[in-house]
């Protein structure tokens, strides 16, 4: 009897044994699998801002105002967990899910499936070591709800915590030291407007600005307030912030959109330098302008510094020009006028005339004087790069005629061809 | 004698034909022999105005829209093109054609038709292009094929501008093809070529 029972309780062992190593192997394939399918998912989507590494250097990250996250770093601006933890996976769910408001990081719940974007999270988690130490979650107390009293009290700690010295008396910038900031990797970072809560990265409720002034947004200036105040002090403060958000576009009447374009207006003739990079940032300038590798990325430090070939047979070889405002290679030496006549007319150096295409001067014709006026003014200020570009190059007359001959006669579509490097004297690689 | 002046008026007639053709062919089209103004304005007119708009606060984020899309130049790129120049009455239609090392685009047709155009999108489909170069099937637009790059950087609010100019386009239907694996390169070493001289739409 004694040794049934034995080989019973062996028998049950070995098979639990067997059971938990066979439940640990599909588990781990199953990990396994997770991530490669997370692999698959990054590979498809993510690759253009945050590059293959996650270093957060796509071909697309030069263009981006904020650049896209290194994700390298396990340092995340949108957490529930206390200042220097990795968030947690619902944190970074959301973030994928939802989006990052006023940023280009889109909401991908409308794109990808539930699963994919788990396991893409799972993947993302792999690129930083910081996953390793398990998230520290904060523990978020009942919040203050909105009343009077509650926004009355957030607008002392407003000013107390000195909120203003960064995002203006009336959170959009008056009086702040400066609202032009850099992140930890020396990249522009500008304080956000709390006027406009569309704009607020990780949400615009009570919550969400409770959490970024408990926990702080690692990797920019904003810091974590959880030593200078109380919880409920954030709350009252949070709910101070709520109040000042103003209605967006979509939801006014024709009069207050006046109102506001007319606001806009003046304050783009107040700063013509901010508004130029708005305008200019807007319309394209910087692609053509800045030569790329062939994968398409910025060749680095040639921001604006030209020397991208454009080659447009039959008629001949249009580099692009170098537009920091270098004296000698740049337009530092160029007239106010002159610039104007090559943005709007395609009027170059000398008199010559550009091609219709592809620099769009026929569609900056219908700039207004001031978003004119403010573009020059901030080209004016973009670093002086030495690039010389060579002179456009028409075609030899014999080869432009049979050109000709071959689109008009014989209906043959020429392409226009874009090549990346530089030709300019720098070389830039 | 007479055999000599029928040559000579022969060699002069052939050379004037020779010479009259090759400066045909140098001035056609005549980029450099219109203005500037002459040759853009009409362009820029085609894109309809928004007096018409029922509606006082549609009109009025149409109007900024208007001026974002024209001075942003999308006639640029999603123009009807034809051997004679872009088709001016179908606005935005679309029909370019963009070989990249990824795969062969053409330029979608921009005009709220319900079949063919972006009637099938909605606002945040079309935003999230703008915004990030991701299209509904989740593919990602280069951001120098699409310029993205650059329309990410409107606010929220110019972006919904634009949004709202593109719904009151006029509907042109106009079926554009998907995106097709890329096509072989005229010159393998550049890095996009554009073709702009007939509608592509269907073609490839």
């Amino acid at each position: 009897m004694e040794v049934i029972r034995y080989r019973y309780v062996c028998a049950g062992a070995a098979f639990i044994i067997a059971a938990a190593a066979a439940a640990l192997a599909v588990s781990h394939q199953k990990v396994q699998a997770q991530q490669s399918q997370g692999r698959t998912v990054y590979e498809k989507h993510c690759v253009e801002c945050h590059g293959e590494n996650g270093k957060g250097d796509g071909p697309a990250a030069y263009f981006l105002t904020p650049r896209p996250r290194d994700l390298t770093t396990g340092n995340y601006k949108i957490r529930s967990t206390e200042t220097g933890s990795v968030p947690t996976d619902e944190d970074l769910i959301r973030s994928v899910r939802q989006g990052l408001y006023g940023t280009a990081m889109p909401a991908w719940d409308r794109v990808l499936s539930d699963a994919e974007i788990h396991d893409v999270v799972d993947h993302v988690k792999t690129m930083s070591p910081q996953f390793a130490t398990a998230p520290k979650v904060v523990n978020v107390a009942a919040g203050t709800p909105s009343s009077p009293e509650s926004v009355a009290r957030g607008q002392q700690v407003y000013e107390r915590l000195q909120c203003g010295k960064c995002h203006g008396s009336d959170g959009r910038g008056t009086g702040a030291v400066t609202t032009d900031f850099q992140d930890d990797w020396k990249q522009p970072m500008p304080a956000a407007d709390l006027t406009e809560p569309w704009t607020f990265r990780g949400g615009a409720t009570s919550r969400d600005i409770y959490l970024r002034l408990r926990t702080g947004m690692s990797g920019t200036p904003m810091p974590s307030f959880a030593d200078a105040a109380i919880d409920t002090d954030m709350w009252d403060l949070a709910n101070y912030v709520v109040s000042l958000g103003r209605k967006p576009v979509w939801s006014m009447t024709a009069d207050e959109i006046k109102q506001l374009y007319a606001r806009q207006d003046d304050e783009a003739k107040r700063d013509p330098i901010k508004h130029g990079k708005y305008v200019t940032d807007t319309h394209m300038c910087s692609i053509c302008h800045s030569p790329v590798d062939e994968r398409g990325r910025m060749l680095p430090g040639m921001y604006m510094a030209g020397g991208q070939l454009v080659r447009l047979p039959p008629w001949g070889d249009y580099p692009t020009a170098n537009l920091t405002s270098d004296k000698e290679t740049g337009i530092g030496n160029a007239a106010d006028d002159e610039l104007r006549q090559a943005i709007t007319r395609g009027t170059m150096h000398g008199g010559s005339r550009m091609l219709p295409f592809p620099m769009g001067w026929g569609a900056f014709q219908a700039l207004t004087a001031d978003d004119l006026n403010a573009m020059i003014a901030y080209l004016r200020t973009i670093p002086p790069v030495r690039n010389k570009v060579p002179a456009p190059a028409r075609t030899w007359l014999p080869a432009y005629l049979w050109g000709k001959f071959k689109m008009l006669i014989l209906q043959k579509d020429p392409p226009i061809l874009i090549y990346p490097g530089n030709i300019g004297s720098t070389g830039g690689r | 004698m007479v055999r000599t002046i029928f040559k000579w008026t022969l060699i002069v007639v052939v050379v004037l034909v020779v010479v009259g053709f090759g400066a045909f062919l140098y001035a056609v089209p005549p980029f450099f022999i219109t203005s500037p103004e002459d040759l853009a304005q009409p362009v820029n007119d085609a894109a309809p105005p928004v007096a018409g708009i029922s509606d006082p606060a549609e009109r009025a984020l149409a109007g900024r829209g208007r001026y974002l899309v024209v001075t942003s130049d999308c006639m640029g790129c999603h123009q009807l093109p034809t051997s004679q120049g872009p088709d001016l009455q179908r606005f935005l239609a679309g029909g370019m054609l963009f070989n990249t090392h990824e795969g062969t685009y053409v330029a979608r047709n921009l005009t709220p038709d319900a079949e063919t155009g972006l009637a099938r999108r909605t606002d945040d489909d079309v935003k999230r292009v703008l915004q990030s170069g991701v299209f509904p099937d989740g593919h990602i637009a280069s951001y120098r094929l699409m310029p993205w790059g650059s329309y990410t950087n409107w606010t929220e609010e110019d972006r919904h501008a634009v949004v709202v100019y593109l719904r009151h386009l006029k509907p042109v239907r106009h079926q554009i093809a998907d995106v097709k694996p890329p096509a072989s390169f005229t010159d393998p070493a550049a890095i996009e070529e554009v073709f702009a001289g007939k509608d592509y739409a269907n073609s490839r």
